[in-house]
């Protein structure tokens, strides 16, 4: 084997990835061998400055265009802004996740293993939990990053299941209501193995029909193979199934709102904004560059599934009565809107696709963060009618929230308006109008439950059994405050953000 | 091997077609199996029957390392630790045949067998006539050697950042299944005897609840010599489940 060439790696372009991954590693020896008591703070400080790092590293990353790593990884503007979103949203995660002072010892168990509801199960209420989060969160967040970088679909595959099955696992660890959580745990893993099994599938198919598994083979290979079509597109189906799965896209849509209500809020939050990113940077990589030759033939069904998401989304989000439910049905509503994006097939299709993900994701990190504030003795009160006159035990807390739902139903000033406002621009310069106009009909619909809620919180009496808004610690504080400010100046000077999705909105193939 | 390599490029050999047409339903009766077997060992079993063939179908199709690695890793070890751990657990717990939502089974049997029969058809049709490719040149210096130099340029990130992967797997077992003993909990004989002795405990067993003509309820709490009912021999975590006052309430007997 003299003739091995060893593929050049250009480590400035992984390092991201490689920070996060090794500020994991390093977490889990935290765990063998710090004394408990001192775990928290340190296993918090290293995450953050770990996110942080990848961070910098990312933006020294700006302008780069490069395939490394033997054609495995590409670095390019949408993998450095998506790259970059998934950091940030990840950071403010990070923020929730590590708050302890709104219940003794954090959101997640201690023991995960003690059975629920047992005696041991009991004692350890006011227990610290368990530290092993933070290793978790860092490996989800690496993996997303190798996600939207990936440049062939077995690299894709293996980053699907690294930043998959960290939340599994951090599904089932909610402190409170902990049957709940294991069971949208188990859910979430069944589901989710189904889903990657058909994207393996789906792998196989188009290694059939290209021969090879890298975009730009792919690319090539739609223009003319010797083989028949129809790999190429059972291939492209399987593969969308396993994408769309994790992007929450109706009709693969039905884990979202159990697994969104049993898993510990903060992860919530985490996987509607981040795995939102990931996955949908992976799903535009795939169909802008692999498959835009066919783009003919996808995307008429995948105009259905996008209207079929939004239509799910806002019916059922009408009919429901837990907040967590509630905003798990919006999650669905919004990969709807975010797939009118993708579909519009063009540079600004793109950029206002990368531009929503990131105005998403902070709204949707403010608002996971807002209903971990209220609380009674059993934890999180997120029953609807629970929040009946919030506003006026306190308003500011209500005003909050009132904002952000607001800026989901897309009322202008807020980053919900123009959001939406870029992706269906984009849509319709593309001759989409059906789906703009489903889009349309689907967010009326869906302002009704938020505004439902809204006049729940303003205009009914408090009653006796209205729970308390807790005092938020500083993480928390910190973490909504950016979230609501995201929210407020991507809706009024959208304008920055826009020219930098607009000038990252180049793949390189 | 090189008969197998040529064999492979062109038209199938006799021999690779009859033990296809041997192995083939026998994997699918395995795969079947492991479903429909009601014991999760025999399930475990059937598993190991599928993937054997299986293996035997990649050695036999120019793919021995894969094939090997087949038989050892996946049927030799970690279906083998499965099974222990099935049997180490008890394999008495049975899966429960209630279906919670009417006619999923058979819908799920339709569909399952719709999607099957698109997918077969689709790749039947896609592959009728296409002859094999590529195989002579990925296994030119062997096949192993032609992994090895994929995992080590191609793949090499890929394969890294498996690595992520076990030790999510290995934290998450630990999380979800390993019970930490703090040091306070742990306690050796003498210190249980210390206190089992201790005024204010009964060293001996607690009464069992009263099982009387009137009542069996394990609610009812057993009778002392004197009369009295005793409220220790009925266990602690009764009152808290979700009982209504009444059937709360220690029934004592008629007397």
């Amino acid at each position: 084997m003299s003739d091995l060439q060893l593929p050049h790696i250009n480590y400035a372009a992984l390092a991201p990835m490689l920070i996060l991954f090794g500020a994991a590693c390093a977490g889990i020896l935290i765990e063998a061998f710090v004394p408990r008591e001192r775990r928290y703070p340190v296993q918090l400080g290293l995450s953050l400055a770990g996110v942080v790092a990848a961070g910098v590293a990312v933006i020294t990353q700006a302008g780069t265009r490069t395939i490394t790593a033997g054609g495995a990884i590409a670095v390019d503007g949408p993998t450095v802004f998506l790259q970059g979103a998934i950091l940030a949203l990840g950071l403010v995660a990070l923020l929730f996740v590590g708050e302890r002072s709104l219940e003794a010892g954090g959101p997640f168990v201690a023991q995960a293993a003690l059975i629920a509801g047992s005696e041991p199960d009991r004692r350890q209420v006011v227990r610290p939990g368990a530290t092993e989060v933070y290793p978790l969160m860092l490996f989800a967040i690496g993996g997303m990053e190798l996600f939207v970088a990936a440049n062939d679909l077995l690299t894709m595959f293996v980053a699907l299941e690294v930043f998959s099955l960290p939340l599994y696992l951090m599904c089932a660890l909610a402190r409170r209501r902990r049957l709940l959580s294991q069971e949208a745990a188990l859910k979430y893993f069944l589901l989710g193995s189904y889903s990657s099994g058909f994207f393996l599938f789906g792998i196989a198919l188009i290694y059939g029909f290209a021969g090879r598994v890298d975009f730009a083979g792919i690319h090539a290979a739609a223009l003319g193979s010797d083989r028949s079509n129809a790999l190429l597109y059972g291939g492209l189906a399987l593969l969308s199934i396993g994408l769309l799965f994790k992007a929450a896209a109706a009709p693969f849509h039905v884990w979202t709102p159990d697994v969104y209500q049993g898993a510990p809020t903060p992860v919530t939050g985490f996987m509607a904004a981040c795995t939102k990113v990931a996955a949908f940077g992976a799903l535009l990589r795939v169909l802008y560059v692999a498959f835009d030759r066919v783009s003919w033939d996808y995307r008429p069904v995948l105009g259905v599934v996008a209207i079929l998401t939004m239509l799910v989304g806002a019916v059922f989000a009408v009919t429901q009565t837990d907040l967590k439910r509630l905003l798990a049905y919006s999650s669905i509503a919004n990969a709807g809107y975010l797939l009118v994006g993708v579909l519009a097939m063009s540079k600004d299709g793109l950029s206002s696709s990368m531009f929503y993900l990131v105005a998403y994701g902070f709204t949707v990190l403010a608002a996971f963060g807002t209903l971990t504030l209220v609380r009674d003795a059993d934890g999180e009160a997120n029953h609807l009618s629970r929040w009946a006159g919030l506003g006026r035990r306190s308003p500011v807390f209500a005003a909050a929230f009132t904002f952000l739902l607001l800026a989901f139903a897309g009322i202008p000033l807020t980053s919900g308006f123009t959001s939406k406002f870029a992706v269906f621009a984009a849509a319709l310069d593309d001759g989409q109008t059906w789906l703009v106009v489903a889009g349309v009909i689907t967010s009326m619909v869906l302002a009704f439950p938020y505004l439902r809620v809204v006049v729940m919180m303003w205009l009914s009496e408090p009653a006796e059994s209205t729970p308390t808004v807790s005092i938020p610690g500083v993480l928390t504080s910190t973490g909504l405050a950016i979230g609501v400010a995201a929210t407020l100046v991507l809706g009024l000077v959208p304008a920055p953000l826009l020219d930098l999705s607009t000038k990252a909105a180049e793949f390189v193939r | 091997m090189s008969t197998v390599l040529a064999a492979a490029a062109g038209e199938m050999a006799t021999g690779e077609k009859v033990v296809f047409w041997i192995l083939g339903p026998i994997a699918l009766i395995g795969a079947l199996g492991m479903v429909l077997a009601r014991n999760a060992v025999h399930s475990a079993l059937w598993l190991v029957l599928t993937m054997l063939s299986l293996g035997v179908f990649y050695v036999m199709q120019a793919g021995p390392f894969i094939g090997m690695v087949q038989i050892i890793v996946y049927t030799g070890a970690i279906m083998m630790l499965f099974l222990f751990v099935l049997m180490l657990v008890g394999r008495d717990a049975s899966d429960s045949l209630i279906e919670t939502l009417r006619g999923q089974r058979v819908a799920a049997v339709a569909l399952g067998l719709g999607f099957a029969g698109l997918v077969c058809t689709g790749v039947y049709r896609a592959l009728r006539d296409t002859p094999p490719a590529g195989l002579e040149q990925a296994n030119e210096n062997g096949n192993v050697q032609g992994i090895a130099s994929l995992l080590f340029t191609k793949y090499v990130f890929a394969f890294e950042v498996t690595s992520a992967l076990l030790i999510t797997a290995a934290v998450g077992a630990m999380l979800l299944a390993h019970v930490e003993r703090r040091k306070e909990d742990k306690r050796d004989q003498a210190a249980r005897m210390r206190e089992r002795f201790a005024p204010g405990n009964y060293p001996g067993p607690k009464a069992g609840p009263g099982v009387y003509a009137t009542s069996d309820s394990v609610a009812t709490p057993a009778m002392l010599p004197d009369g009295t009912s005793a409220d220790r021999s009925i266990s602690r975590i009764l009152p808290t489940r979700e009982l209504t006052s009444s059937e709360k309430t220690p029934k004592g007997t008629e007397r």
